[in-house]
């Protein structure tokens, strides 16, 4: 029952890229990206201007293609409705006992922000609605999320409270200001050991270590942000190196692929090895197998 | 070769795994088009061509080697495409037991 409720890629006939028209309304929504240790999800606030409500209403059309939230529909999240959500990438909605809504996020893997937020806010979090996004962008994604919000702005004339600019009761741990390793001082400055002995000490000194394209707040490629969004999902401590950082990486690359006989990016590295790229680590992490080499 | 050019990156993977791994199934999917916005291959000529492959392998050869070690195997087949411009791979390498299509008992 919970299960068939869902809506899987079968009810979703259109690409959420065809509405790409309320992207282009600036009276929508201003968004505000947060990206955190938090289950691979991705967190937005929102505001709204009220006077523009009566463009969205008009605009909602467009709105048609995804599954409107009010026609979706909700399931009861309890410990048993675990198995029932996709762990696909999407858009949900979170309601109280009241049935009210609470929030709207996005997220890469919908069952697992739902299992998040129903530990961390077991009283918040009664009921919610999932709608899996194909082909999930981040465009996409904002699209499908911006959907929903104004689906409700427009028949409550209200921010779900959880989405209000300021609000951080979804979004519990601060966002992570970690940063990326950097191996050298600057391509400028003459190294005095080998680049391939800097790489061996950070990959033994690090428990784990992941060689991505971009930085980890940001990552340039899908594979090295589904290796990130693995990583929080763990909730270990991990670091990342951005090996596009022609700074303070440069020759990276090359080293790399030498040093770990793989000619491909990212790469993670667990105690000291090479764990593999995003296939192998998301393989592990389907299996269970990755908490227990992580621990 | 001259042939060489004609023939797309995706035939020419197909016949080196073939050959090597001797594939009870061997599936090679271009999906370039799916990454033609990224970074890395955005400004190369031409755009994203033949620069992402989807690859699934059953092989018996895979047998008693770990998931690096298979990807290896894949990896050191192809190196001379990697240095040619093939930009990521993604891979499925299973044993024909792992498979459900083992038929040796």
């Amino acid at each position: 029952m919970g299960a068939s409720n869902l809506s899987s890629p079968a009810h979703f006939p259109y690409s959420l890229r065809t509405l790409s028209i309320l992207s282009n309304s600036r009276h929508a929504l201003s968004l505000s990206f947060n990206s955190l240790p938090n289950p691979t999800a991705i967190f937005l606030s929102a505001s709204i201007k009220h006077r523009s409500l009566a463009k969205h209403r008009r605009r909602g059309l467009a709105v048609s293609a995804l599954q409107k939230l009010s026609e979706t529909h909700s399931v009861a999240v309890s410990s048993d409705s675990d198995g029932n959500f996709p762990s696909n990438s999407g858009v949900y909605a979170i309601y109280d006992s009241g049935g009210d809504l609470q929030f709207v996020g996005i997220t890469r893997n919908l069952a697992a922000s739902v299992l998040a937020h129903r530990k961390s806010l077991p009283e918040l979090c009664c009921a919610v609605k999932v709608a899996v996004v194909e082909d999930p962008d981040k465009t996409a994604l904002t699209e499908a999320w911006k959907a929903w919000l104004q689906e409700h702005i427009a028949a409550t004339g209200k921010v779900p409270p959880g989405n209000e600019p300021g609000n951080s009761t979804w979004v519990k741990r601060a966002p992570r200001k970690k940063s990326d390793l950097r191996l050298t001082p600057g391509r400028h400055v003459q190294l005095t050991v080998p680049l391939e002995d800097l790489v061996d000490r950070l990959v033994k000194e690090n428990k784990v270590v992941a060689f991505i394209k971009g930085s980890r707040s940001a990552p340039l490629c899908g594979f090295s942000q589904r290796v990130v969004a693995i990583l929080e999902n763990q909730g270990v401590d991990y670091e990342t190196v951005d090996v596009l950082d022609e700074e303070y990486n440069f020759g990276l690359r090359e080293t790399l692929k030498n040093y770990s006989n793989w000619p491909t990016f990212p790469q993670i590295f667990v105690n000291g090895e090479l764990v593999g790229g995003c296939d192998i680590l998301t393989s592990m992490y389907e299996k269970g197998e990755l908490a227990g080499m992580l621990k | 070769m001259a042939s060489r050019v004609a023939i797309s990156r995706a035939s020419r993977i197909k016949t080196k795994l073939e050959t090597a791994l001797q594939a009870a199934v061997l599936e090679v999917e271009d999906v370039s088009h799916q990454h033609a916005g990224h970074a890395a291959v955005r400004h190369m000529e031409g755009g994203a061509q033949e620069t992402h492959f989807n690859v699934r392998i059953v092989s018996a050869k895979f047998q008693d080697q770990n998931l690096v070690k298979r990807h290896r195997m894949v990896y050191d087949l192809l190196s001379d495409e990697l240095q040619s411009g093939l930009h990521a791979l993604s891979i499925t390498a299973k044993t024909p037991k792992e498979a459900g299509i083992d038929n040796s008992n």
